[in-house]
């Protein structure tokens, strides 16, 4: 397959082949990961800048091994505090960047459409969304569908819940354009105050009652919850939650046989997920953390042109 | 002197089927007739286009004083002139705000400074704009102030907004209410549904609009006293605004281009380019056809452009990072125009001509409301139109200091190409559209 993808902005406009062919890939550099000297010449010579100009460490730290393992040099990138979030910066930002010959850069920004202003303005790089604000997160919906694959097979027809707040989750939006893409039902369930207003538009179901998203399903997937959501009195109380939306074991019990408990990290125990559930048996949490430096290795793989 | 001939006349309620010429002296509309002729009057041959009464705009943001690298009076005033705006209504919303006499004195001789459309200031409801108390309402309307507003907020407060409704009823001044319930719209970024939905960014919902124009509506009722609501949006708000109108109650309200023209989705098909982001947000499909249907049964009263100029640093930025509004005074009437041809024609041709003419001249005080009709008499500010003209819009010729605009590039049907204030040329592109 002819990868024609040079930035990875948001996976509204990959293909159910190219998400396949893309997934496939990343067995392949999941195996390098298994070597013991890890690291092939395939972007040598290749510059990959990570921007965070929202902290997190463990998407990071996989961009960086990811980039490393691949011989491509590395930058991080560090803006100083929070006037580098202004546009005025941003735009000396993409000047610096288009200057210091970037091949790559990957961007997380607490703002929805940074990744996308950046792909307007710089010409010659490719540009991955690492995160922007509540939109999308795609290499986190990439790793988390290449270990719900890697678990189930052939996730067609697949049953899926996703339950949290889903409102603010650029996860679960990034989950839903993948899975769905892939012939996975998806339905949500949390608060209503918690859910965007109109899921059908999403292509997605919903119901208020956990249970009733669990019963029966092959993947649960339990998101982050932030304690200010009590403060903005979008829910009553954090036990009120863990109540009806946390990840306890006889929740978990009507899900399908099969099935797998997904969080992306990092993880509130005892809040939205209870230990028992996040260290038991059904648990995927830690093969996330490990796809996603195999999953970043193949993006970059491809769009920086090592396919050829 | 100032002889046109060979013009479709629309007179503010009617166009003529047949061509006419209209004379213009001393500053008024002479005469009306065929084959006027006049010793020594200046003759443009307008071969078959359209003249209109000049078109009026109830609503643009100059950012004077306080902002003026965004926008002047004088650049505003050539950028309304070049848009075949002959009238326009300033909003108040400067720094300092205009809440006193003074400040309105200073932009009604501004604005004749310029030479170019006519500029009439809206002065502040509230001192500072901010909800308290009221503002000189009086000696503001004596200055020249043509509506009362606190544009870019709602005024505030309910008692405010009463009392100064009460205050202002022998004024023959309006007050202007930009409808928005802030509990429900605060930090919002776009309209609640599909887009909010699909990125996550906070949604402002009908409600909020819905809301705040039924406290208006019920205010005016129980004062008696006219109110005017700008930049409506959505369906649920004109249902409000056509259900007052039915029950007899000096309810009025506006429509902008963008409105009328795009829905939500261009902010994902752009990928979230900041030239779409303008408060209140693009809403659906269904409320820009709503409006329309506004438009049609007299609901809506005007159409305005809320011409809000930004410096590039404010819109060339990332989405969530812009400020709000879309600067578009030079291309809003092909914006409309060409909206209206390629929906086929909704709305017959007087009716959205009425909305740029005689409906919004009928909101403003009484000395300008002869503004709105071509009568003999009248003032001649006359705005022609050459409905065949087909025209790119090019932010780069324009005489507004804003470079940034969802239509740059675009080529549109129906142009403005010559407007005339007072029996003054103010903008003439008749060699252009031949
Ligand atoms: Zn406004």
């Amino acid at each position: 397959m002819e990868w024609r993808h040079k930035n990875l902005i948001t996976l509204e406009g990959w293909t159910r082949d190219e998400l396949a062919f893309f997934l496939d890939q990343t067995e392949y550099m999941e195996e390098l990961l298994n070597r013991p000297i890890k690291k092939v010449p395939a972007l040598r010579g290749k510059i990959v800048m990570n921007c965070f100009f929202e902290n997190s460490t463990r998407t990071r730290a996989s961009f960086e091994i990811a980039g490393k393992v691949l011989s491509a040099d590395v930058i991080n990138w560090s803006s100083s505090g929070s006037s580098a979030s202004k546009g005025e910066t941003l735009r000396d930002t993409v000047r610096t960047l288009e200057a210091m010959a970037a091949d790559a850069v990957v961007v997380r920004h607490e703002e929805v459409g940074v990744p996308d202003y950046l792909a307007k303005k710089l010409t010659k790089a490719s540009i991955f969304n690492a995160g922007d604000g509540t939109n999308g997160h795609p290499t986190q919906a990439l790793l988390d569908l290449y270990t719900a694959r890697q678990k189930l097979g052939n996730l067609e027809g697949a049953k899926m819940a996703i339950i949290g707040d889903v409102l603010h989750s650029r996860v679960a939006r990034s989950d839903m354009q993948a899975f769905r893409k892939m012939g996975v039902h998806v339905t949500l369930s949390g608060p209503a105050t918690l859910m965007p207003e109109n899921t059908a538009s999403l292509g997605v179901g919903y119901v208020s009652d956990a249970r009733e998203a669990a019963e029966g399903a092959d993947i649960l997937y339990f998101l982050r919850m932030q304690r200010e959501r009590q403060e903005d009195g979008l829910i009553p109380s954090i036990d009120e939650y863990h109540r009806r939306w946390g990840a306890t074991e006889s929740l978990v019990s009507l899900a399908a046989p099969r099935a797998v408990v997904m969080h992306p990290g990092p993880m509130n125990r005892g809040m939205e997920i209870a230990s028992s559930v996040a260290d038991g048996p059904r648990s995927l949490i830690l093969d996330q953390v490990r796809s996603g430096v195999a999953v970043r290795m193949a993006l970059l793989y491809l769009c920086l042109g090592g396919v050829r | 002197m100032i002889l046109l001939r060979n013009a479709k006349i629309f007179d503010g309620e009617n166009l003529g089927k047949t061509c006419e010429d209209l004379l213009l002296k001393d500053g008024v509309v002479a005469r009306r007739g065929t084959d006027l002729s006049a010793e020594g009057a200046e003759v443009f041959d307008l071969g078959g286009k359209t003249a209109c009464p000049g078109f009026i705009d109830l609503h643009v943001h100059f950012r004077d004083p306080g902002y003026e690298w965004r926008e002047n009076t004088e650049s505003g005033a050539w950028a309304a002139a070049e848009g075949g705006f002959t009238t326009v209504v300033t909003m108040p919303n400067t720094d300092p705000a205009v809440d006193d006499p003074v400040t309105v004195e200073y932009l009604v001789a501004r604005g004749k400074r310029a030479g170019a459309s006519r500029v009439l200031p809206a002065g502040c409801v509230s001192k500072g704009r901010q909800g308290k108390h009221l503002a000189e309402l009086a000696l503001m309307a004596e200055s020249g102030a043509v509506f009362f507003t606190d544009d870019g907020a709602p005024v505030s407060d309910a008692k405010l907004l009463k009392t100064a409704l009460l205050y202002s009823r022998d004024l023959d001044v309006r007050i202007m209410e930009h409808p928005e319930e802030p509990s429900l719209s605060a930090k919002s970024q776009v309209n609640e549904g599909a887009v909010s939905a699909a990125s996550g960014m906070k949604g402002c919902p009908a409600s909020a609009e819905v809301i705040d124009i039924q406290r208006g509506i019920i205010l005016s009722r129980e004062t008696d006293s006219p109110i005017h609501f700008t930049h409506v949006s959505t369906e649920l708000g004109m249902n409000a605004i056509r259900q007052a109108k039915k029950e007899g109650l000096a309810v009025t309200c506006d429509v902008t281009p963008h409105h009328l023209s795009l829905d939500e989705t261009y902010i994902l098909v752009s990928r979230f380019s900041s030239a779409y982001k303008v408060n209140p947000p693009l809403r659906t499909r269904k409320d820009v056809k709503a409006l329309w249907d506004a438009v049609a049964d007299g609901t809506a009263d005007a159409i305005v452009t809320d011409h809000a100029p930004y410096h590039m640093d404010d819109k060339d930025v990332p989405f969530q990072e812009a400020l709000s509004g879309i600067a578009s005074l030079e291309c809003a009437v092909a914006v409309v125009l060409d909206t209206w041809a390629k929906t086929g024609r909704p709305v017959p041709l007087e009716r959205l001509l009425e909305l740029f003419t005689s409906g919004p001249a009928a909101l403003l005080s009484r000395p300008w409301r002869s503004l709105g009709s071509l009568k003999e008499g009248s003032p001649a500010d006359v705005t022609v139109l050459d409905l065949e003209a087909i025209k790119r819009v090019d932010v780069n010729r324009w005489k507004s200091k804003a470079r940034v605009c969802p239509w740059d590039g675009e080529m549109l049907q129906g142009w403005p190409v010559m407007a005339l204030v007072e029996g003054r040329v103010v903008m003439n592109r008749l060699k252009d559209s031949e």
